[in-house]
Formats: structure tokens, sequence, C-alpha cells
């Protein structure tokens, strides 16, 4: 039986799909059944993000209201045999779609995977209420902005109300440069006000753009910082414990004289 | 002790602050309103002439809504001198006894006031967690809290001046207590972030300014006690 994971974050633009496409496919990477559900109806990324925009046929609303089993609605991916989509309808709005319905089809997916792992939409109307009616826990996902950990924060007190376990955080483009100097918040900012466990941070870089522009998700790629951030997010969810990465990344050998002499790197 | 219409129902005594009038608590009122007319006819060029006698009227163990007091009111103010200061009885209804009740107690909150959050609550509050930005606490009395204080904070809700707002650590968006406001320094004005104190503090309203000022939480007791 699979348990449904929800990537919340309230704020748009933090990375809750990017996050979403690089847990399945780091969990996938892993050898585990994953299911990817798409809930932003009307404004689906998910499909793009995993490069399989081309293969729609049926989508979530047409699962949902039974015009096709919720196989059919299915999307094998690329890469991996072990990890599908069901992609949300484009042609339709978030309330085309209600708690119940979803709550049904997370159902008919359980016993088939080990993780179905749901894209919330922006915001905390009828999307993100959908959403987080078929999950059993919850990931919030919040980059070091105020603004976006303020969202969060109100996405955490919401996720309190429901029926869910203790939601989980993942800070998303942390960089390291700024946080040195106070003009971010920084990880332990962010982790203290929020008040709840920490997945896993995601360190900026380039190449998520770039992976994302090719429809591959970074996961794929064992090169990348972000990538290891978020292949270790996965095996945190697996239960192995797994050490925080830092995220200073490699010093050359100037800077790591200067912060033996106390000097800003 | 005297009974019956035998039994004087008005009796006026004179005290300190001004003038004391006790009405029996046994008689039915409209026995009680006679016999306060009678005696304001009597009395009336007593009463009519001089400077303004400012009057408590004790009801003693007899319940007084607000129409009988106003219509002992009328009666004793028809002497122009009098001036009915304060009704004072033994006697409550549950309903303002609950109210009464509720002023005077503690809650206790065990959580975390995140954004958009609000906590509130009659008399005084004692939060165990933070108060998030965008989160907001209120009570009609002080507001205490074991955590940090970041969002709003509300003390004196219906207009208690005398009210506090305390907290571990004190870094607000925004406290008032009863129409009295404080916003915290702009984010960049403040050199930096982080708390406005490095010690426990609560924010009281200081006279003669009516302005919100700090102090440490330690010297509460003396706030308490002025």
């Amino acid at each position: 039986m699979g348990e449904a994971i929800v990537i919340t974050s309230g704020k748009g633009g933090v990375g809750k799909t990017t996050t979403s496409a690089n847990i399945g496919t780091a969990l996938a990477l892993q050898g585990k059944n994953i299911c990817l559900v798409d809930t932003d109806i009307g404004l689906r990324n998910l499909d793009v993000v995993m490069g399989l925009e081309n293969r729609i046929i049926y989508d979530l609303v047409d699962a949902a209201e039974g015009r096709c089993r919720v196989q059919q609605a299915l999307i094998k991916d690329k890469r991996f045999d072990c990890l599908h989509l069901l992609p949300a309808a484009q042609t339709k709005d978030k309330s085309a779609l209600n708690p119940e319905q979803m709550k049904q089809v997370v159902e008919e997916l359980k016993p088939d995977y080990d993780y179905i792992i749901i894209d919330c939409p922006a915001g905390i109307e009828q999307g993100y209420k959908n959403a987080v009616s078929g999950a059993d826990q919850a990931v919030v996902v919040t980059t070091p902005d105020t603004s976006a950990v303020r969202d969060a924060d109100r996405i955490v007190g919401l996720l309190e109300q429901e029926e869910l376990a203790a939601p989980k955080l993942v800070i998303n483009r942390v960089r390291s440069h700024l946080s040195n100097y106070g003009d971010t918040l920084d990880v332990d900012d962010v982790v203290s006000t929020l008040a709840i466990d920490l997945l896993g941070m995601i360190v900026d870089d380039e190449e998520v753009l770039k992976a994302a522009h090719k429809g591959e998700p970074i996961a794929m790629n064992p090169n990348s910082r972000a990538s290891i951030g978020y292949r270790n997010i996965a095996r945190r969810i697996l239960g192995e414990s797994v050490p925080l990465m830092s995220i200073e990344g490699k010093k050359g050998f100037f800077a790591k004289m200067k912060s033996m002499l106390g000097l800003k790197a | 002790m005297k009974t019956g219409s035998s039994k004087n129902l008005v009796t006026i005594k004179g005290t300190k602050e001004g003038l004391t009038i006790i009405l029996d608590d046994q008689c039915s009122f409209d026995d009680l309103k006679v016999e306060l007319k009678d005696k304001m006819a009597r009395d009336k060029q007593v009463f009519s002439s001089g400077p303004e006698v400012e009057v408590l009227v004790d009801a003693g163990y007899r319940y007084v809504n607000e129409e009988h007091e106003k219509v002992i009111t009328d009666l004793l103010e028809e002497a122009q001198a009098i001036k009915v200061k304060e009704f004072h009885s033994e006697v409550i209804t549950k309903e303002e006894a609950k109210r009464q009740r509720e002023e005077d107690a503690l809650t206790a909150v065990t959580q975390i006031i995140r954004s958009g959050q609000v906590v509130s609550v009659r008399g005084d509050i004692l939060l165990l967690g933070d108060v998030n930005p965008g989160g907001a606490i209120e009570a009609t009395g002080n507001v205490y809290i074991l955590g940090t204080l970041k969002g709003t904070a509300r003390a004196g809700l219906e207009g208690n001046l005398q009210t506090v707002v305390s907290a571990s650590v004190m870094e607000p968006n925004q406290i008032s207590i009863s129409d009295v406001l404080f916003y915290a320094p702009d984010r960049y004005e403040k050199k930096q972030s982080g708390p406005l104190f490095d010690e426990p503090v609560y924010a009281y309203i200081a006279t003669p300014e009516k302005e919100i000022s700090f102090e440490k939480t330690r010297l509460l007791n003396q706030f308490k006690t002025e």
C-alpha cells in the first residue's frame, strides 16, 4: 500500500513542480514505484518538466469523472518503467475536481505504487484543498525569502488542521554567498520560524533551469549539487539518515585561508 | 428589626464621599417606588437648592436591572441637587458572573500561531509557543508569551489601559494596548534584524505620553502594584 505525499508551498514560483518531478525521479532511481499526480488543473506544468507533454491522452479530470479508467490516464516515463505521471487537465479549471473525487483517485493508485507524489497548485483555495485531501503526508517547499516563508507559515498552519502527519520542509534555491552577508534569510532563520522538520535543502543551481528546459529532471544528472540534494531528500523519505550537505560548496585554497583567518569568504 | 410598612424602606445616610441611599431589599419594587416618591416630595426643599450632591445607591440583595436603575435614578434626580453616581448591589446575573470569571481567568494556549491565524480570548492569555509574522494574539486582559513574538499582539481589547504584552523574545510587527499602537521600526531602518531587546520585556502604556514603552519583564511587579 503506497503513501501519498503532497508537495505544497502557498506561494507560486518557489519550485513545487520542480521539487515534485525531482523527488519522484530520485525515488524512481532508488527502484521505487512512483506515481506523480499533477493537480494544477488549467495550468499544468509537471508534464513539461518531465518531458511527457506529447503523450497525454486522458487526464486527472477524465479519470475522476469516470470518462476513463485511472490506469488509462497514466503516462509511463521515458526513462523509468517504475515512474508514472497522472497529468492535470489543461482545458478546465480547479472547480472541475472536488476533494472526494481526488481522494478516490489516490486510493485507486495506492495499491500499485510505493509513493504517490501530488504536485499542489499555488494558493490556498479549491486547488490546494483538492491536492491535500488525498494526501497522507505533506512536504512544504519554500525559498529563503521573507514572503515565501510567510506563505509557507500560512500553509503549515492550514496543514496542521488536516489529518496529516506533521509536514516536512524543503528549502529551495539556497544561495551560499548571499546568506553569509545577512542579506537574505539563512536556513536557520527559516527553520526556526516554521518550526517543522527540515527534509532537505537544494542549492541554487542554474543547471536546474537548463534541465527543466530540456524536459529532463535535474535528479538524473549525478554531477549537479541540486541533484545530490534531491537524491538525499529521496533517501530521507525512505527512512535513511543522511547528513545535510554543506551549502558552501568546494572552497578554493584562498577561500579556505581567508576563512581560517576569520575573513568573509 | 421592624417589618412591614412601618419600616423605613428608604434610608438616607451621609458619608465622607457624599450621600448613600440605602434601599430595602425585601419589599416589592412598587412599594419602594412609592416610598421613594414620598420621601423625595417631603425632602424636596432640602435637595432642591445648594451644591450638587453625588449619591451612591445601595440596593442590598435586590437585583437591579437597567430598567429599575433608570426608574430610581429619575425619581432621585427630580431633586436638582442630586446626581446619582453609582449603583451598588450584592446580586448579579449568572451571565454577568460568567463574564467576570472570564475576565479574571488566565487561558493557557500551546501552539505556534502562524501567518493568518488569530487566537483571541477573554481575560489573560498565556501562550506557550511563538507568534509568527502575520499571526495575531488578542486578549481583553494581558498577553504573556513564552516564546518569540514576531507577529501582532493586542492586549486590553475592550479598552483596559492597565494591561501589558510580555514576551520572552520581543520582535513584533505590531503591538496594541487598548487603542494605542506600536509599529516595529522598519526592517531597513533597523541596522540588523532580530529581537528589539536581548532579554524578556513587556510592553505597556507609559503615562502621561500615552505611548507604548518597554520594560524588563522582571520589573513587571512594579507595574502591577502601581
